[in-house]
């Protein structure tokens, strides 16, 4: 920056002044009025950054600390006690258990049928691909709730989906009698995450070099090998950071299983909001929430530092 | 999953005709093709489907489609709806707008700089919403704001400050990602030619940054209208956006009014969205310096 300014400058001066004892104090008056403003410069950049921490601090930082402080602090100081009281609880003994497990079926699933849908979208087109491609982009602002909401009308007791089956196999009864419970959360969190592991992977194939699929090709590696030995290790970045995001946004879920699940099936964010506005017990909602914040964060970590090393080899 | 992309079958059939190997080729590759498709429909599209028709349905269990037709769901729709739909809104755009000046400020400040020091503080301050569930920080600021000395349990302001947070994040990336090198040229060269810096903001920077701006507000406007969790935690007696009313009608099986109400938001956040982001005509031509 410096010295493109300085050069502009320079030959901006040129052109006016051909005396050279006035373009060297034009030269000298540039470079202390440069100083100087780079000094002031600094100063604003440091005023600025304090601005946004000051911002920022009520916003995240501040809540994020009376959290902390509510869950740790008992009648007579520091305590533990909320953690008790939290999981001390018979209905919510389990619920680590459970989140993790519904976490790692569904984001488990969702990861590898969103890198299956990415690699045949992109390897294996079909007519309309492009449009499906579009399609499973704004499908992600549909809200999660809805899409629960709408497996009720299709694989519900009563749903079209079941009903059809039942009609095609001459049955008494509808077959499908599993949404209100894991099953239908695990069924929804698929739906809705996938195509949040199809976009980033299909941008980390669009980064391939062909050629050197075509390569490997030619010299006779078969379909399997191609994918095994050269795709998934060049695309292994964007594929990394959108089976950590999936996984991630599977945990901090809510809406699903308000709609599917809290009836027969207790979870960590379902716990915490039951504690929070059903009982008014804040103090163990705290001690819960901390427990999620620390799995969530760690979760997160992990994907800013991969997400960070994937770009960082992708340019 | 009965998709193939290798049937075993096929890849060890290596003698025989070439252009008979050929054609069964194609056909495994158009059945691929084909399964894709039905998959991806009946899981992603089907949702979407689903709720445009049971708005319209007269009545729908027990069957494949819904018997009958009518719009009496909407007609129903009483004066808490649309009070719902007004309130989704102004808070929406609200938030969207807040967040975008929010997100704008952060990556104007930590434009060039490497990530390290009070830099790398603020962005990951800015970034981690993204991480945290949405519960949990609706609990944390419900927890910091709900008695002396702010009290904010009682209005709106709090499901604001609840969802600004949770925006913030994907306004903040818009904007970052818009502060291309190539701009840095820009304000260089108009800094160099003597340009104050506010002039340099104002004439070079953001109307360069006009498509981020709108991206960042569609966005965060979207995720606005859709968020539950943290809104279910804060809000206040006498508040409800639509997820609010939405998921308080499936929990007592009223299914039909729900999706009318749903598709009312669907709708009202698609028309914002194409509002906001469609492309102003004519605007193809950038700013240059003047040499």
């Amino acid at each position: 920056m410096k010295q493109a300014m300085s050069s502009l400058l320079g030959r901006r001066a040129v052109g006016r002044h051909t005396n050279p004892a006035s373009r060297a104090r034009t030269a000298e008056h540039a470079v202390s009025t440069g100083r100087q403003a780079r000094r002031r410069h600094a100063l604003l950049v440091k005023v600025n950054l304090a601005a946004i921490v000051v911002v920022l601090g009520p916003l995240i930082i501040y809540p994020l600390l009376r959290l902390i402080w509510l869950s740790l602090s008992g009648t007579h100081g520091l305590s533990l006690q909320a953690y008790r009281a939290f999981f001390s609880n018979p209905e919510t003994r389990g619920v680590i258990g459970s989140t993790l497990a519904i976490m790692f079926a569904s984001a488990g699933l969702a990861s590898l049928l969103g890198v299956l849908i990415a690699a045949l979208l992109f390897f294996k087109p079909f007519p309309g691909a492009r449009i499906l491609t579009r399609f499973l982009e704004l499908f992600v602002a549909f809200p999660s709730f809805l899409v629960a909401f709408t497996l009720i009308f299709l694989y519900g007791s009563q749903g079209s989906i079941g009903i059809l089956l039942q009609h095609i196999f001459h049955l008494d009864q509808p077959p499908l009698n599993f949404l209100f419970g894991s099953g239908g959360v695990i069924l929804a969190e698929v739906i809705f995450f996938t195509p949040f592991v199809v976009r980033p992977t299909l941008a980390s194939f669009a980064t391939l070099d062909m050629r050197l699929l075509e390569a490997a090709r030619s010299l006779g590696a078969g379909l399997a090998m191609v994918a095994w030995r050269v795709v998934l290790p060049l695309a292994w970045p964007g594929i990394a950071a959108g089976t950590i995001l999936c996984f991630l946004l599977t945990l901090n879920e809510f809406g699903i299983f308000l709609v599917l699940g809290s009836a027969h099936l207790l979870t960590l964010p379902v716990a915490i909001y039951a504690a929070a506005t059903v009982d008014l017990d804040l103090p163990t909602a705290a001690a819960g929430a901390v427990v999620m914040l620390m799995m969530s964060l760690t979760l997160y970590t992990m994907y800013r530092r991969v997400s960070r090393r994937g770009s960082r080899y992708g340019h | 999953m009965d998709i193939k992309l290798t049937p075993p079958a096929l890849v060890g059939q290596r003698v025989g005709p070439l252009a008979a190997k050929r054609r069964v080729w194609r056909l495994a590759g158009w059945g691929v093709g084909a399964a894709t498709a039905l998959l991806c429909i009946v899981l992603f599209v089907l949702p979407v489907i689903v709720v445009a028709l049971s708005s319209v349905a007269e009545h729908w269990s027990g069957t494949i489609l819904p018997t009958g037709y009518s719009l009496r769901w909407f007609e129903r729709l009483g004066s808490d709806d649309w009070d719902a739909v007004a309130t989704s809104l102004e808070v929406g755009f609200s938030v969207a707008l807040l967040g975008t000046a929010l997100g704008l400020w952060i990556a104007l400040s930590l434009e060039g700089r490497d990530r390290r020091g009070v830099g790398a503080v603020v962005d990951a301050l800015a970034m981690m919403p993204n991480g945290l569930p949405s519960v949990v920080l609706g609990l944390a600021v419900l927890i910091a704001y709900h008695k002396r000395p702010l009290d904010l349990s009682g209005s709106a302001a709090i499901v604001m400050l609840v969802q600004l947070a949770l925006v913030l994040p994907f306004c903040y990336r818009c904007c970052a990602a818009a502060l291309r090198p190539e701009l840095q040229v820009l304000r260089e060269a108009a800094a160099s030619l003597g340009a104050p810096p506010a002039r340099v903001l104002l004439r070079v920077v953001l109307p360069q940054m006009v498509p981020a701006l709108r991206a960042s507000v569609a966005l965060g406007f979207a995720l606005s209208l859709g968020e539950l969790g943290a809104t279910l935690t804060v809000y206040p007696p006498g508040f409800a956006t639509v997820p609010i009313v939405v998921v308080g009608e499936v929990e007592r099986g009223y299914y039909l009014p729900a999706s009318a109400l749903s598709l009312v938001l669907l709708a009202v956040s698609l028309l914002a969205l194409c509002l906001i982001a469609a492309r102003l005509p004519g605007r193809g031509s950038e700013p240059k310096p003047k040499p």
